[in-house]
């Protein structure tokens, strides 16, 4: 598991493709955005996590696609699985890496985005930290084992988000209700955190189980 | 063996006659026997065909996901196929709810749409199924796929009391379901009666057009093979 | 009330039209079924022959 975790890392640290990638598009998404919206709308701390979560999002979409479409392309899933390992551990480290490249792309955009939208760096860094790990964990696991799916069937572009987006409206409205409490000052370790921490829980273990029936041939 | 065919022969010459009474028998309920709504007047006559739709429609992701399951578990191809067929009907009548909400919505409300929470649920459940479908469309009839389907099928039940409560959180508190009186109350279980037929009328013959395809396909390698 | 009108008929339009595709499904498989038919039934012609 460490060893497949090593190696997406390596790749990545190599060319550093994936990650510069996301983060351009990162900042493209909430381009657009910022063009669409009036200024006055902008300032509201809601659209400022709405940016947010929708970035990440669709970032963290092609992000998860592009590992699979590079193991699918040089055939190296089916090598893997030959492998006398677990398909648990597989899972766990696709989502791993995953959850590692958005972490690093996260680091930069969030920053990046409250200080474009002129929102106040006075809020709780930890809660903030924490949300957004809580969700891309989630994002992270749903999203492997969709990939997995999608990667294999024909017009897998558009599968992907057909699959991934209805499933993730739950950890998209949480996740936004807490970041804009958050940015509003508010107390955020309501309700919604603990349906984010749930959803978390959840689809880890559901797709550490259920990884097994995706790849096996 | 015998006794499952013969018994299945009867449930199939007899559910067309039976769907054709129950649902003649809602219809003249729904137009004739129900008084009006003493407030919406009779476009409230709509309710009696959009809460046993949006029923079937869970109604049919349970069995998807009860299937899928047993799929998983077994690895049995009929369950694949009830799946598949039940998913499809679950769309159809998904695509009811979210067709006749609005119709129900505009003269009441004033709006075709609100983002009530169960409108909104039943708007990501049809997200859901249609995903499910499109899975099978793009990705082929084979084993693997079958697998995939039932691994979504699955995800997306588990996936429905967190979108559900999500939702509710998301926009308050629901209407409140009022009290009935006793003639809405048995026209709404005619009708519910009527869909349950409908539903599962169309599903059998969705499932035997799923195995008589199987055969065929089975036959015709068979045949290949021989030559 | 044309919405209660339209209510309905859409209730049953959209259930027609999915029962047409199914009997459509249903044709095509009819079709395979006699393509099959004749292929056995070639086969065993020359098998006799």
């Amino acid at each position: 598991m460490w060893a497949i975790l090593w190696k997406d890392l390596l790749l990545e640290l190599r060319t550093k493709e994936r990650v510069s990638s996301l983060f351009v598009l990162a900042l493209l998404i909430i381009l657009v955005f910022v063009f669409a919206l009036t200024p006055e709308q902008l300032k509201q701390p809601a659209f400022g996590s709405a940016l947010l979560w929708v970035a990440l999002v669709f970032a963290g979409m092609l992000s998860i696609q592009r590992a699979f479409i590079l193991e699918q392309e040089r055939n190296c899933f089916a090598g893997l699985l030959l492998c006398p390992i677990d398909p648990g551990q597989v899972f766990f480290a696709k989502f791993l890496s995953n959850v590692c490249f958005l972490i690093i792309v996260e680091a930069v955009v969030a920053p990046l985005t409250l200080a474009l939208l002129s929102l106040s760096f006075s809020v709780s860094l930890l809660g903030l930290v924490l949300v957004l790990l809580c969700g891309i964990v989630g994002f992270s696991a749903l999203g492997t084992l969709c990939a997995a799916i999608a990667v294999r069937t024909r017009a897998r572009e558009i599968i992907l988000p057909l699959m991934l987006l209805p499933l993730l409206v739950p950890l998209f409205i949480a996740a936004v209700n807490v970041t804009g409490a958050l940015l509003a000052g508010e107390a955020w370790t309501g309700t919604w955190f603990r349906i984010l921490v749930a959803f978390d829980v959840i689809f880890v273990v559901t797709g550490w189980l259920a990884f097994g029936f995706v790849v096996q041939e | 063996m015998k006794t499952v065919t013969t018994h299945s022969d009867l449930v199939d010459s007899f559910l067309p006659w039976l769907t054709c009474v129950a649902m003649l028998a809602a219809l003249a309920m729904v137009f004739l026997y129900v008084p009006n709504e003493r407030v919406q007047g009779e476009v409230q006559r709509i309710f009696y065909f959009h809460l046993p739709s949006a029923w079937m429609a869970f109604l049919g992701f349970f069995i998807v996901a009860g299937a899928s399951g047993a799929f998983l578990w077994q690895g049995k191809r009929s369950a694949d196929l009830l799946a598949r067929a039940a998913a499809e009907l679950g769309m159809v009548f998904c695509s009811l709810v979210l067709l006749t909400g609005p119709l129900w919505a505009r003269p009441i409300w004033g709006v075709w749409w609100t983002w009530d929470p169960r409108l909104t649920m039943t708007l990501v459940l049809w997200l859901i199924y249609a995903a499910y479908v499109l899975l099978r469309v793009f990705a082929g009839d084979t084993e693997t796929v079958a697998r995939y389907a039932a691994v979504l099928g699955i995800v997306g039940v588990i996936d429905i009391p967190l979108i559900y409560l999500s939702i509710r959180l998301w926009r308050g508190i629901h209407p409140k379901v009022e009290q009935m009186a006793p003639e809405m109350a048995w026209t709404l279980l005619v009708c519910t009666g009527a869909f349950v037929c409908v539903f599962a009328w169309l599903l059998r013959l969705r499932l035997r057009s799923l195995h008589l395809r199987d055969e065929i396909r089975a036959l015709r390698q068979h045949l290949v093979a021989a030559s | 009330m044309p919405y209660l009108f339209a209510a309905f008929s859409v209730v049953w339009i959209v259930i027609f039209l999915y029962a047409l595709s199914i009997s459509r499904r249903q044709r095509e498989l009819s079709r395979e079924v006699e393509a099959l038919r004749q292929m056995t039934e070639e086969r065993t012609k020359t098998e006799s022959s």
